[in-house]
């Protein structure tokens, strides 16, 4: 009875499940161990994209325009804070709250809307970790070692198991 | 724990090149290859059904709890309110799709959350409602053996359906938007049914799965069938009052 209680509040928990799902493209510069640079760049699923460019696209030329982009960084991106952009900057194992992402910019590639926007902090690459992923589990981030750029040092991506949601871990080690 | 991690991860990958084959397979429809095309994305939203109702949501943890309560012990049932909590849901996901397409065409995302943030209250309480009718139901049976079951049992099977089936699912209409967005309007349609038959086949087994516990464990469910009822619909009222404080705290 026990087990199959717990079974059942493990149930519970499960709530969602992605709709959509972010390619994330890292380029991350780095000089004498310390980064001076992280640039992400997000690519979201074609079918997520064409609902918003319904509505993104305001006046349907093709691309996103300056008021256009103001209107999604304040509407939508600048929201995603709550969920720490779904990107866990971690020093010694501490989430960097502080951190703001700078020079968002959207725009629409092969019928994709992107995100491109720079976390612009010196952390030290031995005491970092940076995390992708949705607590909610209602967005899926795909992390590949071909979506990673580094300059000055080594990227490595491992699976993070985070039991209710999935995502994943990039780590720097020196050189490249 | 280890392969529910394993499986998770692999839903996950695979909703991801379906979800990205589908879109690719619907944009190169066009008059040469419009029946091989059309066929493809049916065939494709199927199983993209079957793997997305896999994940977590979809109302599988309440018709397994539903199920605890089940005397019948019907396989049937099973399949009956996996498929009736599907075409509610794929339904629902049509008509607004549909509606706030063709109503509101801008502000889709927002509309969207506003109308789904409503269906998750209404869905919340309702298994909540349902919870506490089985609940009652129990206790009353213990008093009153098994008078008047089977209507009664239809009329939770529908209650269930419609809680767990109104929130439109959001995988559904993201598929019907798409179509409709390339003019593929009678597409868009059959492939959310096509992906509704394959999440109710998803759902079905979560119930096919409890009965099937049940009947192993009959004597031992027969012994002790009214804590079990109650237990059922305890977590039916747990599960509603969980989702209903989800929802409020996110919005």
């Amino acid at each position: 009875m026990k087990i199959f209680l717990l079974v059942s509040l493990y149930f519970l928990s499960l709530l969602a499940h992605p709709h959509t799902f972010i390619e994330i493209y890292p380029t991350i510069e780095v000089k004498n161990n310390k980064t001076t640079n992280i640039h992400f760049k997000w690519k979201m699923d074609e079918m997520t994209s064409s609902m918003l460019i319904m509505e993104f696209d305001a006046n349907g030329n093709g691309k996103i325009d300056k008021e256009e982009n103001t209107y999604i960084y304040f509407n939508y991106f600048i929201r995603l804070g709550d969920y720490n952009f779904y990107t866990d900057i971690k020093i010694n194992d501490k989430i960097q709250k502080s951190t703001r992402p700078k020079n968002f910019k959207a725009t629409i590639e092969n019928f994709k809307i992107c995100y491109s926007f720079d976390i612009k902090e010196n952390y030290n690459i031995k005491d970092l970790k940076i995390d992708f992923g949705d607590t909610d589990f209602f967005i899926a981030p795909i992390l590949k070692k071909e979506f990673t750029k580094t300059t000055g040092a080594t990227a490595k991506i491992t699976e993070l198991d985070n039991d209710f949601y999935f995502g994943y871990r990039l780590e720097l080690t020196k050189g490249n | 724990m280890e392969f529910y991690n394993e499986l998770l991860k692999q839903l996950i990958l695979w909703q991801y090149q379906i979800n990205s084959y589908i879109s690719t397979t619907i944009r190169s429809i066009d008059d040469e290859n419009s029946i091989y095309g059309s066929l493809l994305v049916i065939a494709i939203a199927f199983l993209y059904g079957v793997v997305h109702a896999a994940g977590p949501g979809h109302g599988k943890a309440l018709v397994s709890f539903y199920f605890i309560n089940d005397k019948q012990q019907s396989y049937k049932n099973a399949f009956k309110i996996g498929y009736m909590i599907s075409a509610i849901h794929a339904t629902s996901a049509l008509i607004i799709t549909f509606g706030i397409y063709f109503i509101v065409q801008k502000m889709f995302r927002q509309n969207f959350n506003d109308v789904t943030t409503l269906a998750m209250t209404i869905s919340s309480i309702l298994i909540i409602t349902v919870g506490f009718y089985l609940l009652y139901s129990a206790i009353k049976d213990r008093k009153d053996k098994e008078k008047a079951f089977t209507n009664k049992a239809n009329k939770s099977q529908l209650a269930i359906a419609f809680s767990a089936g109104i929130i439109p699912c959001p995988g559904v209409m993201t598929i019907v938007l798409f179509c409709i967005m390339l003019k593929h309007f009678v597409l868009g349609i059959i492939a959310a049914i096509a992906m509704s038959i394959g999440m109710g086949l998803t759902i079905s087994l979560a119930g096919i799965l409890t009965v099937l516990f049940r009947k192993k464990a009959t004597n031992m469910i027969e012994s002790n069938g009214f804590y079990f009822e109650i237990f059922g619909a305890s977590l039916i009222i747990i599960l509603g009052l969980f989702l209903l404080v989800v929802n409020l705290k996110i919005n």
